[in-house]
């Protein structure tokens, strides 16, 4: 009993680590920019797609197709917000999120078209025999998964933390009009966030897909439950979303595991909908909620 | 409202009304009749993204609500379908209210959000709870309507003629609460909780209940359409909780030009035509579609019909940008 627990909880922090990646790029993107991002999903599936390409379709080796994926990934942000964004800076929040919305759309069609509805596999080159840890197996694919995210969680820290850019990133959140008085150049920073927040989706789309299949079918759920993570860990929040992904995670994989599969993915909505009820301003209280 | 809209509202009932005594093709009787459940969902979409301002992303929660109310109330309990359509949209009015109370406190994102969580939550529960919605399957054969007085049937809806009288007939119900609700003190009230919410409170308008009221009118709306659909496709799955349809309504409710009366009917009218004729484009059609929402949002957010007002306006030599804004 204790291990079967001990195994949904493994199992949960690996689907978590997907999740965080996702919520991650989201809340930055949100925090900075002010813009609710609907079509993370489609970069996170974009990722998984790319991936595929180039392990299978062009027989690159795993470890150099994610540095490249993720590249293209960063430009594919950057264009994005160069051409999409950039015009709706000072937008009602409502007609970005019309944009973000036609742009998902266009995306997950577009991608429908060139690569098929049936789900990919990545080549990863990782054995699928299991690891023992004491009673519990991982795979290493699964491993992989959950060391690369905790580096790249600790590297987007330490940008933010640490380095220049970092700074000037935490001076557009905290007041943008006072970031340009000193000069600190924000529509490029605007670009920056957002290629990061593009490129950390898709390297959880990489992930995901060498662990599972890459499926087109995923990117709106996905999307969804970046939400509902954003939303649990505060809105804007690097920690919460951290903390709300590997929460969603052990959660969705414990209800899976000891109550039902079919109900797993309302259990998150179910989450946020009664979180909502009795704390409008989130888990960790960082949103305004709207004044009555 | 301007006169301008009031006269292209009835103009857009009188030609529909008009339109089968001339044109007796089966298959442009269709297109019409998916074009009048899409304005009926568009408009009831417009009210709370129109003129309170708040982008619901879960509607699709409330035509999924009433076409199943009328898909279990008709097969499994032989309620008649014409009756089944005020009842779904009722149960769909009550689902609106319960929604509206949990999400309408939360501001901008968060509402937005939250309402794409119930309608994704509600096809969930629709998909797993087999016992009454059939899962995955749906419900299959739904009973057209019949209107028949002592025992003598005056329409048994054999001929799509007489769906397409009945979906006009529910459309001007639509019309006709939307007209209402756009002339009403209330609408001024929702429009000024709008353009400004703490002007508006500093005058005595209460936004949460000016929101709740338009949201559960919203909710009735679409879940008349939804029954309609049942009845006139027969087959209601989960699917209809799904994204496809919210972006379909959102699309028309853009392009036609949101917070106005006639906006959401020129959204229907074009989009649901370009649909049903463009099906053998079927495949790119979603990748244009979402192009041309980002168009539209960007270059021309007032929609179709404000292009039109703008070159009303500039024929009159009224040069005026400020109000045309949002």
């Amino acid at each position: 009993m204790l291990e079967t627990a001990l195994q949904f909880i493994l199992n949960g922090i690996v689907t978590g680590c997907f999740y965080a990646l996702v919520a991650v790029g989201l809340t930055l993107v949100f925090g900075m920019m002010g813009v609710v991002n609907f079509a993370q999903g489609e970069f996170f599936v974009l990722g998984g797609m790319l991936a595929y390409v180039a392990t299978v379709q062009l027989g690159l080796p795993f470890y150099a197709a994610i540095p490249a994926v993720l590249a293209i990934m960063w430009v594919v942000g950057m264009v994005v917000d160069y051409v999409l964004l950039r015009p709706m800076r000072d937008a009602h929040m409502l007609s970005t999120a019309m944009v973000t919305i036609g742009l998902s759309i266009f995306l997950l069609n577009t991608m429908l078209l060139v690569f098929g509805a049936e789900p990919k596999n990545i080549l990863s080159g990782f054995s699928s025999k299991p690891i023992f840890m004491g009673g519990l197996l991982i795979t290493q694919s699964r491993l992989f998964t959950i060391v690369i995210s905790v580096v790249a969680i600790i590297a987007v820290h330490l940008l933010i933390a640490k380095t220049r850019v970092g700074r000037a990133m935490r001076a557009v959140f905290q007041q943008k009009e006072a970031a340009a008085l000193v000069g600190i150049p924000i529509d490029r920073i605007y670009r920056f966030t957002f290629a990061l927040g593009t490129t950390l989706a898709a390297l959880s789309g990489i992930l995901l897909g060498s662990v599972f299949v890459a499926s087109l079918s995923t990117a709106e759920l996905t999307t969804v439950k970046a939400f509902v993570v954003v939303i649990l860990g505060g809105m804007g929040s690097f920690a919460g979303a951290i903390v709300g992904g590997l929460l969603l995670g052990l959660v969705e994989s414990l209800w899976g595991g000891f109550v039902s599969t079919g109900y797993m993915d309302v259990i998150g909505f179910a989450l946020v909908i009664v979180l909502l009820l009795f704390r409008p301003r989130g888990l960790f209280g960082m949103a305004e909620a709207r004044e009555r | 409202m301007n006169r301008l809209e009031t006269r292209g509202v009835l103009l857009f009932l009188a030609l529909a009304a008009l339109a089968p005594l001339v044109i007796t093709d089966q298959f442009f009787i269709h297109v019409m009749v998916m074009v009048f459940f899409y304005a009926i969902l568009a408009s009831s979409l417009n009210l709370t993204v129109g003129f309170v301002g708040e982008l619901s992303l879960g509607h699709a929660a409330f035509l999924g609500i009433g076409a199943y109310a009328s898909a279990i109330l008709s097969t499994e309990y032989g309620l008649p379908a014409l009756a089944c359509i005020p009842v779904a949209g009722l149960l769909a009015a009550l689902a609106g209210l319960v929604i509206g109370l949990i999400t309408l406190h939360l501001e901008g994102h968060f509402f937005v959000l939250i309402t794409l969580a119930f309608a994704e939550v509600l096809r969930l529960i629709v998909n797993n709870w087999i016992e009454v919605t059939r899962g995955p399957l749906g419900f299959s054969s739904i009973p057209p309507p019949r209107l028949s007085i002592g025992g003598h049937v005056l329409m048994d809806f054999s001929s799509r003629v007489q769906f397409y009288y009945l979906a006009l007939a529910v459309l001007a119900v639509t019309i006709g609460v939307v007209l209402l609700y756009a002339q009403s003190a209330f609408r001024v009230g929702a429009v000024a909780v709008r353009e400004n919410r703490r002007l508006a409170k500093a005058v005595g308008i209460d936004p949460f209940r000016q929101a709740l009221l338009t949201f559960v009118i919203g909710a009735f709306l679409a879940g008349m359409a939804g029954s309609f659909y049942a009845h006139y496709i027969t087959f209601v799955g989960p699917e209809v909780f799904g994204f496809s349809f919210m972006v379909t309504m959102l699309m028309m409710v853009a392009l036609g030009g949101k917070g106005t009366v006639l906006g959401p009917l020129l959204g229907a009218l074009l989009i649901g035509v370009a649909l049903e004729y463009l099906r053998f484009i079927n495949e790119i059609r979603l990748s244009v579609f979402g192009i041309l929402l980002i168009l539209v949002t960007m270059y021309l957010p007032q929609g179709a019909i404000g292009l039109l007002a703008w070159r009303r306006m500039r024929k009159a030599g009224i040069v005026k940008v400020s109000a045309v804004t949002r």
